[in-house]
């Protein structure tokens, strides 16, 4: 992270940020989840965002436990469901910056149906999706994102199963701004989430982290260093065109913002539509 | 036109319209739901309804995502509701658990339906009485209410969300199809003021603060984004302190602070109606459109010189139990109406004081029990004497 | 729930098949009651399908709020649907009024019930000792204004005149406020030609 800190503001420290009285984290060594979080937290310290209207909203996985170690506002909620919480709290509270930390399995497997929804209707929320290409926190099992012809505790003799484009799915469900990043590109990642966060509408970012200690091992794929590399050798950082015309296959990973559009956010077209009923804006 | 002049502030109301109306006096402000037979007026009603109070409607993906909406919107600080059926009313079991572990208020609406799974949509049933409370997993507190009346569904709501914001948990309200889709004539004007109550807001120090700290009721008081105290919430087993534990001792304290929060404010949650119970051969405990059939069995039963007597649960969980073992000491037979193949009955078995029989009298055609079944059951019972 | 009394209560059923806007009819009758004082109760029961099943509204009156809101032994009944008959009958009170259409009563000439043609009911069962029956072109008054969806409204305006319990102007201001607005002049010339047609009509018994 070395290169990324001397493009960040001189007065940002992370402890600032943290919950540190919590620490030692649980997270794994090598594990990339500890990169986004400080991409999302020094985000935030860029836009100026107050710890107190910040809401940070995750569900249930690995991904879900690193809410309770930023100070702000957090909500760790059941399965799947960051996005139906976020989507409420939103709504009865528009002042808050709410942003959803998730997993590819509480993202894109059980939470699936409220992704393409959160999408659809388009409400001013991030959402970060870490994916690990597997569920880490129930002991390795496979998951929606996990590349075919892996191991884990459940494809014991490779996965057979296709693998979810994330972006892909975000981006035709009518999220307004979607992106994905590799945690090896730290600062590009950062400034990603300051765009999501800063975008009136639906943010969806995708972080291609890395489980190290459950999935790389089982796979021998190497060292968190290795993994990370071999991340970045599979990135494409060109435009999104075309990229749909091509089989998705995760490590050969398209990058930066991929789609963006100025759809109106839900809660301004709620009020916009449900002006007549409201008597005091009849002017 | 004979106008609303003639009539005073009195109307004709369809149970659900009229728990929209309690809702919204009630104070909500945010409702997220799924459509769902025989629900769904509540949620028309508050889509039309909410704008106008500058409040939020959103129809969301299911009723899982309904319930996470409104627990999110809660813990902004407004009050929130779903309203559902069965078959949602099962989806909505996760959520439920969450809100009573995390304790964050809301108001679920079921109204019955036959079952199980698709069922009977349009037909009545009170088959939901065990699921309101034993249908998310582990230990909880429980509190579901049961109106009997279009007059009582406004009312109920308006308690409902007391309920739920002074003792910060879940409160479901079990309506009957029958009265969910009954109009009756009320008087709103009339209807007993009931003062508003929200819930306990976290004051002093930033630094130290427990959301869960103990308190003298047992409802810890709650924050709020935005007013500084940046805690955590988590559906995980937490300390006083908001973040998970598994510390044995202190898992046992907060959980014990957790179940017993209802019973140190027994007073409050407790509402039930008697009818003739003074010298009671047969009592007769029944609920919701049941009770009124109850009600006119009991009335006809004494025209008779049948001595029968109604106890009615309004707070159907958690039950009166003081009372009814009171009047079940008394009674030679407790008989127990209800549109289910025998619910409330297995509770009312386990409390009733002496091995004196608990007769059931239950039907599961998509039928209400009618008057006279009952009062056909109370000559016969007391024909047994 | 109020005392427990039921003073002059009173229990009708519109019934039918879907479609035959008895839904709506119940809410104008209740809303009538509503009018003349009463406090009222008023259900339905439809089959998920909203054309062509079972389909009925019922509503229960009285002085303070009805015991039990549901009814059990009818005093006013109107038939609209041969389909309807068999699952009312049988809950008819003595000394009972039954409205229906006299396309239902083919040969119904002196009040009979047992002379009425109805499906899927064997009369013999039911005791049909003091119910008054009236068989009154309700469907082909509506077809002479043009509009045979409007019975439901000649129904209940002909019901207000052979009950007697509630009335007229309460009836006609009911059908004016519940009924949709664009067509209240129809509905209007509905109610008043149902109100007149038990007029010289052959009242059974």
């Amino acid at each position: 992270m070395t290169d990324s800190d001397s493009s960040l503001p001189a007065s940002f420290d992370i402890r600032d940020y943290l919950r540190t009285d919590l620490f030692p984290h649980f997270m794994c060594v090598g594990c990339g989840h500890g990169i986004a979080l400080r991409c999302l937290l020094t985000a935030v310290h860029e836009l100026g965002i107050s710890k107190d209207e910040l809401a940070v909203v995750s569900g249930i996985g690995c991904s879900g436990r690193i809410a309770a170690y930023i100070d702000a506002n957090t909500l760790h909620v059941t399965h799947g469901r960051p996005l139906t919480f976020a989507s409420g709290l939103k709504l009865a509270r528009p002042d808050l910056t709410v942003v959803v930390v998730t997993g590819d399995g509480d993202c894109l497997s059980i939470g699936g149906n409220h992704l393409i929804h959160a999408c659809r209707r388009n409400l001013d929320i991030t959402c970060l999706m870490l994916n690990n290409e597997v569920y880490g926190m129930t002991g390795g099992q496979v998951s929606p994102t996990t590349d075919e012809g892996r191991y884990t505790t459940t494809t014991p003799l490779g996965n057979h199963e296709p693998s979810f484009d994330a972006c892909s799915i975000a981006t035709a469900a009518g999220a307004s701004l979607v992106g994905r990043e590799i945690t090896f590109q730290a600062p590009a990642l950062k400034n990603l989430i300051v765009e999501a966060i800063s975008h009136p509408g639906f943010g969806f970012v995708e972080v291609i982290s890395d489980c190290t200690e459950i999935y790389g091992r089982r796979n021998d794929l190497g060292s968190s260093t290795e993994m990370i590399l071999s991340q970045k050798s599979g990135m494409r950082p060109e435009s999104y065109g075309g990229a749909l015309d091509q089989p998705f296959r995760p490590g050969n990973w398209q990058t930066g913002v991929l789609s963006r559009s100025d759809r109106e956010e839900y809660a301004a077209a709620y009020r916009r539509r449900t002006r007549s009923a409201r008597p005091e804006e009849q002017t | 036109m004979a106008s609303d002049s003639s009539s005073g502030e009195r109307q004709n109301l369809q149970g659900n319209v009229a728990c929209a109306l309690g809702a919204i006096a009630a104070g909500c402000r945010f409702y997220a739901g799924y459509p769902i037979t025989p629900s769904s007026e509540i949620a028309e009603q508050m889509a039309a309804r909410l704008p106008k109070v500058d409040g939020v409607f959103v129809q969301m993906e299911d009723e899982i995502a309904s319930i996470g909406a409104i627990l999110g919107a809660s813990v902004g600080g407004v009050k929130s509701m779903t309203a559902t059926s069965g078959p949602g009313f099962s989806l909505m079991q996760e959520g439920l658990g969450y809100a009573s572990q995390a304790e964050i208020p809301c108001v679920i609406i079921d109204v019955m339906r036959g079952g199980p799974s698709t069922g009977m949509p349009t037909r009545p049933s009170q088959g939901d009485v065990m699921q309101a409370r034993w249908g998310s997993h582990g230990d909880r507190p429980v509190i579901a209410l049961a109106p009997a009346s279009v007059g009582e569904v406004f009312e109920q709501m308006l308690r409902a969300f007391n309920l739920s914001e002074t003792l910060r948990t879940p409160v479901v309200v079990l309506i009957d199809e029958a009265i969910a889709h009954l109009s009756e004539t009320i008087d709103l004007s009339s209807s007993m003021p009931t003062p508003l109550a929200s819930r306990k807001v976290a004051t002093g120090d930033v630094a130290g603060f427990l959301p869960y700290a103990a308190t003298d009721d047992g409802v810890p008081a709650m924050q709020c984004p935005g007013d500084g105290y940046r805690s955590h919430m988590t559906g995980l087993t937490h300390g006083e302190d908001g973040f998970p534990t598994q510390d044995p001792a202190t898992v046992e304290r907060v959980m014990r602070q957790l179940l017993g929060k209802l019973d140190r404010n027994m007073e409050q949650i407790e509402c039930f109606e008697t009818l003739e119970c003074d010298d009671v051969d047969v009592l007769v405990v029944a609920y919701g459109i049941t009770a009124r059939a109850a009600r006119r069995a009991v009335v006809s039963a004494r025209e008779r010189g049948l001595r029968a007597g109604l106890l009615r649960p309004i707070t159907l969980w958690p039950f009166p139990e003081r009372r009814f073992r009171e009047l079940a000491s008394s009674a030679n037979t407790v008989l127990i109406p209800e549109m289910n193949a025998g619910q409330l009955c297995v509770e009312l078995e386990r409390l009733c004081p002496h091995p004196g029989p608990v007769v059931r009298l239950n039907r599961i055609d998509g039928e209400c029990i009618s008057p006279r079944q009952i009062l056909e059951q109370i000559e016969k019972l007391h024909a047994h004497d | 729930m109020g005392a427990s009394a039921d003073r002059g209560m009173m229990e009708i059923r519109l019934s039918g098949s879907g479609g035959q806007g008895l839904v709506l009819g119940g809410r104008i009758l209740a809303r009538a009651l509503l009018l003349d004082g009463l406090c009222v109760a008023q259900s339905q029961s439809y089959e998920p399908t909203s054309r062509g099943g079972l389909c009925r509204a019922d509503v229960v009156a009285a002085e303070s709020t009805p015991d039990h809101p549901l009814v059990g032994e009818l005093d006013l009944l109107v038939l609209l649907d041969p389909i309807a008959a068999a699952a009312s009958l049988e809950l008819l009170r003595d000394e009972a009024l039954v409205l229906a259409d006299s396309s239902l009563a083919d040969g119904f000439s002196d009040g009979e019930l047992a002379d009425v043609y109805l499906p899927g009911v064997e009369l013999a069962d039911v005791d049909l000792a003091d119910i008054k029956v009236h068989s009154l072109p309700l469907y082909q008054t509506a077809k002479r204004l043009g509009a045979p969806r409007v019975a439901n409204i000649v129904a209940l305006g002909a019901l207000t005149t052979l009950a007697g319990r509630w009335s007229q102007e309460a009836m006609e201001a009911a059908v004016l406020e519940e009924a949709p607005r664009r067509s209240s002049d129809l509905n209007l010339q509905a109610v008043r030609l149902g109100l007149a047609l038990p007029e010289g009509q052959r009242v059974a018994r």
